[in-house]
């Protein structure tokens, strides 16, 4: 109904009404970037895990591996022999020169010339998925035939990201605790400021036998609207920012960063952001109002 | 009830109309010791009290009507009829014209009768006016206990405060005289035109 439509308390033509929405909005906006980068990483974990968990790397230096030509076998062909008599193995595979040549360009540079330099030969082995090799005793095994030869069971990197993607998850987090607590001190601060502005407003509502409720309500609806619409502005602007920061990203060589593509879990987790903040804000509102007014005479 | 300036009227109307707490002593209103009520009882208590305001106290950023729909809306009514109900009241003021007005844009005798509809639209038992008459011309005053009476006529105890004595010596009731920090009560004389 038309007549009761309009809050009594009028908190909109304030200039905390015009200013809030933005502060909520820049809230929302870090924090989704936060969430954003916890869940890119907790899942780019997940995948790389998934990849190497069933795999393992073997160098032999250069100078253990002779021309084929040579009928004795070399370090190279006793360590392929090992791995196929190894139960659980499912492929050995030698790389190509080419493909560590591709792999060292990065880094080398095109003109260089894997020919002039001691690049050891690499051995990628797969294992079955049901397999639950002994890395330790395959680890003997090899350093019998080559002394120098190394096993990369890739734990060691792995367990290195693992720390550091608990480190950005944590770092998140601690975020999205920080800018939770500046909400509530930001709401609680506006509410209190409006309910001085206000006082010979709020002072006539109870004179005519408005409950503390009523007053708190109030502030409510207008703490609700400006968080709802700052929490989607926030929202819409990191969602832009990933996208942007995506596109970016397709175009270079940085194959090691996670791709930076929405699922819908997250998508959940970043739409529930604003309904959260709406819901910290507005309940900030509420007990700042009730608690303020208890202490009035 | 009258005093002349200073003489504690608003004092003791604000209390009575539970903005404040006496310091000292005690107010029984309703049956109820006013001092020991709970902040929400104190707010049911209000709505049966109706105050016109020495300063009216409208609020500038809604209409007549919404201003005077306040202590409905307060209270929970809020179905079409209370637009209706509102309205006649505004009419039987005088300010059927204005129903869309702002505060800002009526004048002090408007505002005051838009004032004294808020104050009654929630048919309270206790009426208050505080200065009713201060800011209207004689002819306007006059009118308005008239309209006082009426209510009183209707079942509401009413308390003015003035210190317009000519009107207190125009009308037949009860006067309470603030004098030097004591009441006096003088009794309507009877038979007095």
């Amino acid at each position: 109904m038309m007549l009761f439509a309009r809050r009594d308390v009028p908190l909109d033509s304030d200039a905390s009404g015009r200013f809030l929405p933005w502060l909520v909005a820049i809230m929302v906006y870090l924090a989704a970037l936060a969430l954003i980068s916890a869940l890119t990483m907790s899942r780019a974990i997940g995948h790389w895990q998934e990849g190497l968990s069933g795999t393992l790397t073997i160098q032999i230096p250069p100078d253990q591996v002779v021309a084929k030509a040579k009928s004795a076998p070399d370090a190279l062909d006793r360590v392929l022999d090992l791995l196929i008599a190894t139960p659980g193995v499912r492929e050995a595979k030698v790389m190509e020169p080419e493909e560590i040549e591709r792999l060292l360009r990065p880094w080398l540079g095109a003109a260089a010339s894997l020919a002039e330099l001691p690049v050891p030969v690499l051995i990628s082995v797969t294992f079955n998925p049901a397999a639950e090799p002994d890395f330790a005793a395959l680890a003997r095994a090899v350093a019998k035939i080559s002394p120098d030869a190394v096993v990369d069971t890739h734990q060691a990197w792995l367990g290195k990201v693992r720390d550091l993607a608990r480190t950005v998850q944590g770092i998140a987090i601690l975020v999205v605790v920080l800018i939770a607590g500046c909400a509530v001190m930001i709401v609680a601060f506006a509410t209190r400021m409006g309910l001085s502005v206000h006082g010979h407003v709020i002072e006539l509502l109870h004179l005519i036998g408005a409950r503390d409720s009523y007053v708190a309500s109030q502030f409510q609806a207008h703490v609700l609207s400006f968080a709802l619409r700052g929490g989607m502005i926030g929202l819409l602007l990191a969602v832009g920012t990933v996208f942007l920061a995506g596109e970016v990203l397709k175009g270079s060589e940085a194959m090691v960063l996670p791709e930076l593509a929405l699922q819908p879990l997250d998508w959940s987790v970043l739409l529930l952001l604003p309904v959260a903040v709406a819901l910290v804000a507005t309940l900030t509102a509420r007990f700042t109002v009730l608690r303020t007014l208890a202490r009035m005479p | 009830m009258t005093g002349a300036s200073g003489a504690g009227k608003s004092s003791l109307l604000s209390m009575i109309y539970l903005a404040r707490k006496p310091s000292a002593g005690r107010i029984r209103l309703f049956e109820r010791d006013v001092t020991t009520l709970s902040r929400p009882e104190t707010a049911m208590m209000r709505r049966k009290i109706g105050v016109v305001f020495q300063d009216f106290r409208l609020l500038d950023h809604l209409t007549a009507l919404e201003n005077v729909a306040l202590p409905l809306k307060i209270s929970g009514q809020r179905d079409e009829k209370v637009r209706r109900h509102v309205a006649e009241l505004l009419a039987w003021v005088g300010l059927s014209e204005h129903l869309d007005s702002y505060p800002p844009t009526l004048s002090g005798g408007q505002k005051q009768r838009v004032a004294i509809a808020r104050a009654v639209v929630g048919r309270p038992s206790l009426l208050i006016a505080d200065e009713p008459t201060g800011n209207v011309d004689d002819r306007m005053a006059v009118r308005l206990l008239y309209l006082f009476e009426e209510l009183n006529k209707l079942g509401t105890t009413i308390v003015i405060a003035t210190h317009n004595e000519s009107l207190v010596a125009r009308f037949d009731h009860p006067v309470v005289r603030l004098v030097d920090g004591g009441v006096r009560v003088d009794r309507p004389r009877k038979g007095r035109a």
